[in-house]
């Protein structure tokens, strides 16, 4: 144990933190400042600067992506909005040409109608005047046949021949009532 | 057999090579060699998280921009906008204590943080940048900070000199966490480590069995816990830094 604790007395002692600042505490300050002031210079001037840089690159790199970002979003919306104008426009456009061919058609089918009714009735009516020239011949004729009946049945009845004046005027009156 | 149940070894300091500087020994240590050790380790993340500066970043990058991130944002929490200076003091500082903890995890590495004298010195450091600040910033009315407005003069003899005392506490209070934090969580590790050959040497297999069972979990846990402190112990100190700071630089209050 005597020799140990002369061992640890020889060595600096038994707590070295205290022990030894007599003999090596100028050394650590010494190295601490020198150590020390090579990281202060190389994290100052070299490392920071470039942490610092590639954070501010970074940010000024987002910054500037929104930006173009935002005016692309602007731009889109703009077309969108002349797009959905140019649709209303077509839209009223041709509902402007559908309801004016639709008129036009409307107007033609009209007077069409119109020209094929006149047409039809103007056949009507002259076959109307037909018909009743026809049947006004007819008339006349079952008159006459009426009439030479009558005359030749007389005849054949009575063996005399009546007067034409006679039987037009019995037939007129069988016919007229 | 010393180096593995001694738990004050761990912290020897011992010479690599002698070098003198103006009649001063600044001989070339085991601590100055883990403290350039952690330098290049924390400017060669550093070189390979900005190699190359991506829009879209690779996960180094990432960590490089998550680390600035943190503690810009402590300083921008703190400090606001007249902080922006000292974002690289701040990092520096930070970045320096924890990779000199997290170096200190490893077995046979040594912690450079778990000597006051570099702890004392930062925090000298970090006092005195404040007082410098303050002084440039505000001149001589740096010391309101002394002097807290709306309290009745009659009080302003007692707490005047409490304030001076408080002020003056704080590098004390700075350096001696840090280095008490990572010497207590180290003697606290070797202390329960050495528990597993003190067990087996005692009972033999049982012992072994037992430290196997038992203490192995324990040295587990406490390790995850050190990893915590190793953290935390640094961003105890940025905050601190900047909280400090903020005599200098914000308002009287």
């Amino acid at each position: 144990m005597a020799t140990e604790t002369a061992e640890h007395a020889a060595a600096g002692g038994r707590f070295p933190p205290f022990d030894q600042i007599a003999t090596t505490g100028v050394s650590q300050v010494f190295w601490l400042i020198v150590t020390f002031a090579i990281l202060y210079i190389a994290v100052a001037y070299v490392f920071l600067p470039k942490i610092r840089k590639a954070i501010d690159d970074r940010d000024g790199a987002i910054k500037s992506d929104v930006a173009k970002a935002a005016a692309l979003s602007a731009k889109a919306d703009a077309s969108v909005k002349l797009f959905e104008a140019e649709i209303a426009a077509a839209r009223a456009n041709a509902r402007d040409t559908a309801s004016k061919a639709k008129a036009e058609a409307d107007a033609k089918t009209a007077a069409a109608t119109a020209a094929k009714e006149a047409e039809l009735n103007a056949r009507l009516a002259a076959a109307e005047a037909r018909i009743s020239e026809t049947r006004a011949k007819a008339m006349t004729n079952v008159a006459a046949v009426a009439e030479d009946a009558a005359a030749a049945i007389a005849e054949r009845l009575t063996g005399v021949k009546p007067s034409a004046a006679a039987v037009k005027a019995a037939v007129s009156g069988a016919m007229g009532g | 057999m010393r180096i593995a149940t001694d738990p004050m070894h761990q912290f020897q300091i011992t010479k690599l090579f002698d070098l003198n500087l103006g009649g001063y020994d600044v001989s070339f240590t085991t601590s100055a060699l883990w403290m350039v050790i952690g330098v290049l380790l924390v400017i060669g993340v550093l070189a390979l998280a900005t190699a190359k500066s991506a829009t879209i970043p690779n996960r180094i990058q990432s960590l490089g921009e998550i680390w600035y991130g943190f503690i810009a944002g402590i300083v921008k929490d703190v400090n606001h906008a007249p902080g922006k200076p000292f974002i690289p003091l701040v990092f520096s500082l930070f970045s320096f204590i924890f990779i000199a903890n997290i170096i200190g995890m490893f077995p046979y590495f040594f912690t450079t943080t778990s000597h006051i004298a570099v702890t004392g010195f930062m925090a000298i450091f970090t006092i005195g940048l404040v007082v410098v600040v303050g002084l440039i910033k505000k001149g001589l009315g740096f010391f309101k900070i002394f002097v807290p407005s709306g309290v009745p003069v009659v009080l302003l003899f007692i707490v005047t000199p409490i304030e001076i005392i408080s002020f003056l506490s704080r590098p004390i209070s700075l350096g001696m966490r840090l280095f008490a934090n990572m010497l207590g969580g180290h003697v606290a590790l070797k202390v329960f480590a050495g528990f597993v050959p003190s067990l087996a040497v005692a009972l033999g297999g049982v012992g072994m069995l037992m430290g196997g069972l038992l203490v192995m979990p324990l040295i587990v846990g406490v390790t995850a816990l050190e990893f915590l402190v190793a953290f935390l112990q640094a961003y105890v100190f940025a905050m601190l830094t900047c909280v400090y700071l903020n005599d200098a630089l914000g308002e009287a209050h």
